[in-house]
C-alpha cells in the first residue's frame, strides 16, 4: 500500500509555493502528482489590456530570472507580424543581454542544486560568480533583472563603448572560475554519487513529453532554437549546442556548466564584432495577422503567439515559459528513486524561481567589512584551528 | 522550408486541409473538427513535429484551437487550428497518443472550458480550487 508523502506548497528548498504530492512505498517513490497554480496571475488576460509597448514591460514580470527571454519572444512575435527588419547593431546588443541572462540564471541553479545537494560551498561559490554577470547587466541595461531592454524593432536604448572592456574583462574571469568549477562538480565522488544514474529520463520519454532546454539536451534531444531556427546573432558567431546522453540528473548538470562556457564565448565575439549604427527601427503599428516569437531561454524554448486585430492592443497574446513543459518530465524521472532524491529530481529542471536579494555588510567606515581574501584566510585559519585540536 | 510538412500534409487529407503559408517559417493549417486527431497525429508520428504549447481563445465563430507544431530540423512552425461550437466545445484529447499535450490541454479546459474526450486526468490545473467549476476565465460570453 502506498502512503502519501507531501513536499510543499511551501517547503525549504523550493522557493516557489508548489505542491508535490509523492506516493511512496516504504522509501521508494512510486508515483508523483504535482498541483500548480498557487502563484497564478492572469498575465495572459491582463496582456490583452495593455498596449504592444505596455506589453514588453508586462512580461518581463512573468520571471525575474529570464525577463529578458519573454520580452524578446514577445517582441519577435510581433515583428512575425510586421515583418520589420531589425538593425545589425540592435540583434548583437539583443544577443549579448540574452546570453549574460543564460550565465547568471545558470550559475543561479548550479548554487540552489548545490544547496539542495548540501554542499554549501558551491551554493557560495555559485552565488558568488554570479554577481559579477549581474553588475555587467547593470552596467549594460541600467537593471540587475527586468531590464527594459526589448522593444519592437530593435533595443531602447544605445551602449557606451567604454562599458565593453570591463564587461569582457568580467567574462575571461568567469570562464575561469566555470571551468574550476565545472571540474570540482565533475570530479567530486560525493556529487557523482548524489547526480549519477538518479532520475533517468530516456530520450523517448523527453520527446514524448515536450521537454526543452537542458533537460532535453541532458537526455540527448539536440534542440536548440538559437541554432535551428537563428535569431539574433546565433548565426554570425561560432558556437556549439551542448548534448549529453547520460539522461540522468549529472547528464543536465554538465549540459548547464557546459553551456557556460559557450555563452561566454558568445558574449564576447558579439561584443569584438558589435557593428555600429541605429539601435531600433521604427515599428508604428502592427496590422491585422498573427505572429509567433520563440527563443532559447536559460530554461528552454519559450514560446509567445500574438493575435492582432489592427488596434494598439493584442487581441490574443499567449506565453508559455519553459518550466510548463519540463514539469511533467518529472513523473517518469521519480518514479522508483529514493525520497530523499525527489527534491533534487525535481530541482533538475530548473523550475523558475525568481528571487533578486543582495547583502553587503558594511564596516563603520562605511566600507565592506570583509572581501573575499579575507574570508577565505578565515576558512583556512579555522580548518587549521580544527585540525590542530582533533 | 516547411514545404516538406505541408506537402506530406496535402498529400495524406487533400482538400480536407486548407493551409495558409504566412512566410518560410510559418505556415496555418485549418482543419474540421473530425479530421483533428488524424491530422495532429500525423504531425506528431510521421512528421515528428514537436508539440510546443497550444493557444485556446474564445473568438466569434466559437473557441478556436490553435496546436503550434515547431519542427526543430527546419527551423519552422506549422500550426494546426480548428473552432469548436459553443457554449459546450468539445474535442477528442491529444494525450492518448502524445503526453506533451496533457498540462496545455489542462490549461485550456481550466479557461476556456474545453472538455477533452479521453484525457486520463481532466482537472484544473492553474486557477484556485475554490473556483466554481463552470467558471472560465478567458469565455467572453459569461
Amino acid at each position: 500500500m502506498s502512503t502519501l508523502i507531501p513536499i510543499g506548497p511551501f517547503h525549504p528548498v523550493l522557493e516557489e509555493p508548489e505542491y508535490i504530492s509523492l506516493y511512496v512505498d516504504g522509501e521508494t517513490v512510486e508515483d508523483a502528482d504535482i498541483d500548480l497554480g498557487r502563484i497564478h496571475r492572469g498575465i495572459e488576460l491582463l496582456a490583452q489590456e495593455k498596449t504592444y509597448d505596455q506589453d514588453t514591460f508586462l512580461v518581463e514580470r512573468i520571471c525575474g530570472i529570464c525577463s529578458a527571454s519573454h520580452s524578446w519572444a514577445a517582441c519577435l512575435a510581433m515583428e512575425d507580424i510586421v515583418d520589420v527588419v531589425i538593425p545589425d547593431r540592435a540583434r548583437y546588443l539583443r544577443t549579448i543581454v540574452h546570453e549574460l541572462e543564460r550565465l547568471h540564471s545558470h550559475m543561479l541553479w548550479v548554487g540552489l542544486a548545490g544547496h539542495i545537494l548540501g554542499y554549501w560551498t558551491v551554493f557560495m561559490w555559485g552565488w558568488k560568480y554570479r554577481e559579477p554577470v549581474l553588475d555587467c547587466l547593470e552596467a549594460i541595461t541600467g537593471n540587475r533583472n527586468n531590464y527594459a531592454w526589448y522593444c519592437p524593432g530593435g533595443v531602447r536604448r544605445d551602449v557606451a563603448d567604454e562599458i565593453w572592456p570591463g564587461v569582457l574583462k568580467a567574462m575571461d574571469e568567469f570562464a575561469v572560475q566555470t571551468d574550476m568549477l565545472l571540474h570540482a562538480i565533475l570530479d567530486d565522488p560525493v556529487i557523482l554519487g548524489r547526480l549519477k544514474g538518479v532520475g533517468i529520463l530516456t530520450t523517448e520519454d523527453a520527446i514524448a513529453y515536450g521537454t526543452l532546454g537542458p533537460t532535453a539536451r541532458g537526455s540527448g534531444v539536440p534542440i536548440d532554437v538559437r541554432r535551428d531556427e537563428p535569431y539574433g546573432a546565433y548565426s554570425e558567431v561560432d558556437w556549439d549546442v551542448m548534448v549529453q546522453d547520460g539522461c540522468d540528473c549529472l547528464a543536465v548538470a554538465a549540459v548547464r556548466l557546459l553551456e557556460m562556457l559557450e555563452s561566454v564565448k558568445i558574449i564576447k565575439q558579439c561584443i569584438e564584432k558589435l557593428p555600429a549604427g541605429p539601435i531600433a527601427t521604427e515599428v508604428r503599428e502592427i496590422p491585422r495577422g498573427e505572429g509567433i516569437g520563440h527563443i532559447e531561454a536559460p530554461r528552454g524554448e519559450t514560446f509567445h503567439f500574438i493575435r492582432s486585430n489592427g488596434t494598439n492592443m493584442p487581441e490574443r497574446h499567449k506565453m508559455r515559459a519553459p518550466t510548463f513543459n519540463n514539469i511533467p518530465s518529472f513523473r517518469p524521472r521519480v518514479k522508483g528513486e529514493s525520497i530523499s532524491d525527489a527534491v533534487l529530481i525535481f530541482a533538475v529542471i530548473d523550475p523558475c524561481y525568481s528571487c533578486t536579494e543582495r547583502l553587503a555588510v558594511l564596516g563603520p567606515d562605511g566600507r565592506p567589512y570583509m572581501k573575499g581574501k579575507d574570508l577565505i584566510a578565515l576558512s583556512h585559519a579555522k580548518t587549521e584551528e580544527l585540525r590542530k585540536n582533533s | 522550408m516547411s514545404k516538406q510538412v505541408l506537402d506530406g500534409l496535402k498529400a495524406k487529407f487533400g482538400d480536407r486541409v486548407d493551409i495558409f503559408e504566412r512566410s518560410e517559417r510559418r505556415a496555418y493549417v485549418t482543419v474540421s473538427n473530425d479530421d483533428w486527431i488524424p491530422v495532429t497525429r500525423h504531425m506528431y508520428e510521421e512528421a515528428k513535429g514537436r508539440l510546443a504549447t497550444a493557444t485556446g481563445s474564445d473568438r466569434s465563430t466559437g473557441v478556436e484551437l490553435l496546436y503550434h507544431f515547431a519542427f526543430d530540423r527546419d527551423g519552422t512552425v506549422v500550426n494546426i487550428r480548428t473552432t469548436l461550437p459553443k457554449p459546450f466545445p468539445k474535442i477528442e484529447s491529444l494525450t492518448t497518443y502524445y503526453p506533451a499535450a496533457d498540462f496545455i490541454e489542462r490549461e485550456i479546459f481550466d479557461f476556456l472550458g474545453v472538455e477533452f474526450t479521453g484525457h486520463h486526468d481532466p482537472r484544473k490545473i492553474l486557477s484556485s480550487h475554490d473556483r466554481p467549476a463552470d467558471f472560465h476565465a478567458m469565455r467572453r460570453d459569461e
